[in-house]
């Protein structure tokens, strides 16, 4: 008797652990999440009844040539984003690493400070200093030039998106830096030795050695600027203060699904949006997979 | 000898380029600072000042003309810090669950959940959420921008793991003896042994709060509720060619972030690694 009593006494404090966590995600993000397959097959301004027009949204969506500009928008700033911010980081830990003569904490530490920046804030930032009547950027140009520079940075449609990628990059390579120069401790000491010893160049040890043997740590890290990029929104929203650029040059999805929700109080269309995008995580998702089971293989 | 001075010089190189490109990387922080305190005048100067002027106060007041400075401040502590404790609690609880029992039935299942709520993106829930925000006559207040929040799957597994690996098993059994149920335990042994833990996920949650920007642009409409990035945005978009202005309520909205950071910086790390080991 003993022992079931106990069994039973702690099945319940299990369920009581997990059960707030278990409750709220049910009521605000299951809920929502569920609902909005509802909503991504109805047409609906949030007040008339809503209307079953089955998939239109989704139709009319991929219609909208500015739909179509924020895809090719969105997969530019993603893979620029990724590519230079994981590329830079990558570099950076392993000269912090290997090759600083002094200062390593500075140097850890210092490349941090702009993730505290919020992106809204890193926006504004931006504006102030690349506006184009006395910002510090023209200042800098114009006295190169030995005349005035008025460009006008954040109106260009093809400046605006590198603007962008500028700011994901500052704010976002010292966290990676960070990642790798975690996973550059478990590379063992005498792996690097002995190619010294062999007489492999720096270069060689680099590519043959650090970028394989931290191919775990690239994979998170691509994976997770990979989740943000898709879903971006504050930093070209506050950049373009809400415009997205001349001619939506800055236009990401996630700034679409905005306007089409809360500014034209297209409820359906958003929705239909944000599946589009949920679409697009789930197949990069199931990409990572393949390829952390290959790696897998490969090690074994 | 002579193998070594090109690899000296090499590292010499390699640690003054590493040093320019920090400076470049804290220059646009460093000249918030150094604009807050000078005048409109001075700003669009060439070239541009490089040490802090004395017009801080000056700047201060024409902030305070437009909201009170520190009152968006005040506005996210609000949000952040109960919702920082609470995530902590919730996560490190359903932690501790899915650490300790794990021959319950249906855990396999529900860690499975756990572990499936990562990939839900927040964009895929923000209309209905404002909508569910709306019937509930939530829109407008902190509190969807609080409770939701509190379910955070990166947080339950983070614990999951931390737990399963910082708390010996025979704690639990030890505790079991001396009477102490499950709860009890929770409370009063593995929250002290995992406070390390805690305080990097606590950090790390702050830090992200302090940034959030879509929701509460979605959930806050009245400006007095305004959180710091919300309301930094409203002002730089009325009084934007007033920088020193503009620059005054950023250092404000930054200071919290930095005082935070300078404290527990290297639970702040930890926090970050943590996420990759998995």
């Amino acid at each position: 008797m003993a022992p079931v009593t106990k069994r039973k006494r702690t099945d319940r404090s299990f369920y009581l652990s997990i059960a707030p966590f278990f409750a709220i995600f049910i009521a605000f993000s299951l809920f929502p999440v569920v609902f909005s397959v509802y909503l991504g097959f109805n047409d609906w301004d949030g007040f008339s009844p809503p209307r079953f027009v089955g998939l239109d949204n989704y139709a009319e969506a991929v219609g909208d040539p500015v739909f179509r500009k924020a895809i090719g928008n969105t997969i530019w700033l993603w893979i620029v984003t990724t590519g230079s911010t994981v590329a830079l980081a990558l570099v950076l830990a392993v000269l912090v690493d290997e090759y600083v003569l002094f200062g390593r904490n500075y140097f850890r530490m210092v490349f941090l400070l702009p993730l505290l920046v919020a992106p809204a804030i890193a926006a504004i930032l931006m504006r102030v200093f690349f506006t184009s009547n006395g910002g510090l950027v023209n200042l800098l140009a114009g006295s190169v030039a030995g005349e005035p520079v008025y460009f006008d940075w954040l109106n260009s449609q093809f400046w605006v998106k590198p603007l962008v990628a500028l700011l994901v990059i500052w704010r976002w390579t010292g966290w990676h830096m960070i990642i790798f120069l975690a996973g550059l401790q478990s590379i063992p000491r005498d792996l690097y030795e002995a190619a010294r010893v062999d007489g492999v160049g720096r270069w060689s040890i680099f590519s043959r050695i650090t970028v394989p043997l931290l191919l775990p740590a690239l994979a998170f890290s691509v994976m997770t600027s990979t989740l943000g990029g898709l879903q971006m929104f504050d930093e070209p929203f506050v950049l373009t203060a809400g415009t997205g650029g001349t001619n939506n040059s800055a236009t990401t999805l996630g700034m679409y699904l905005y306007a089409t929700a809360f500014t034209n109080f297209d409820f359906g269309l958003g929705a239909a949006v944000s599946w589009y995008i949920f679409m697009a995580i789930v197949a990069v998702s199931v990409l990572y997979r393949l390829i952390q089971k290959r790696l897998d293989m490969g090690a074994s | 000898m002579r193998r070594s001075n090109p690899e000296k010089r090499f590292k010499l190189i390699v640690t003054i380029a590493l040093l320019c490109l920090s400076v470049i990387f804290i220059m646009p922080l460093y000249w918030t600072a150094v604009f807050s305190t000078r005048t409109l005048g001075d700003v669009f100067n060439f070239p541009p000042p490089l040490w802090f002027g004395t017009n801080f106060d000056e700047n201060y007041a024409r902030v305070a003309e437009v909201f009170p400075p520190w009152r968006p401040v005040m506005n996210s502590l609000i949000v952040a810090v109960p919702k920082t404790v609470g995530l902590v609690l919730v996560s490190a609880l359903a932690g501790y669950g899915f650490a300790r029992y794990t021959r319950a039935p249906g855990h396999r299942f529900l860690l499975l959940m756990a572990f499936a709520t990562l990939f839900f993106p927040p964009t895929l829930a923000l209309i209905p959420f404002f909508l569910q925000m709306s019937w509930m006559g939530w829109l407008n207040t902190f509190w969807p921008l609080i409770i939701p929040a509190l379910a955070s799957g990166f947080g339950v597994i983070w614990m999951y793991t931390y737990i399963g690996s910082t708390v010996p098993r025979e704690l639990y059994e030890a505790a079991e003896m001396d009477g102490s149920r499950g709860l009890a335990t929770f409370f009063f042994v593995v929250l002290p042994i995992i406070r390390p833990g805690l305080a990097a996920l606590g950090v790390w949650t702050l830090i992200q709060t302090w940034s959030e920007f879509q929701l509460p642009l979605v959930i806050l409409g009245d400006g007095s509720k305004f959180t710091v990035p919300l309301a930094l945005t409203s002002l730089s978009r009325n009084y934007f060619s007033d920088t020193p202005a503009v620059m005054v309520a950023t250092l404000l909205g930054l200071i919290p972030v930095f005082i935070l950071f300078a404290l527990l910086s290297r639970q702040f790390v930890a926090g970050l690694t943590a996420g990759a080991v998995k």
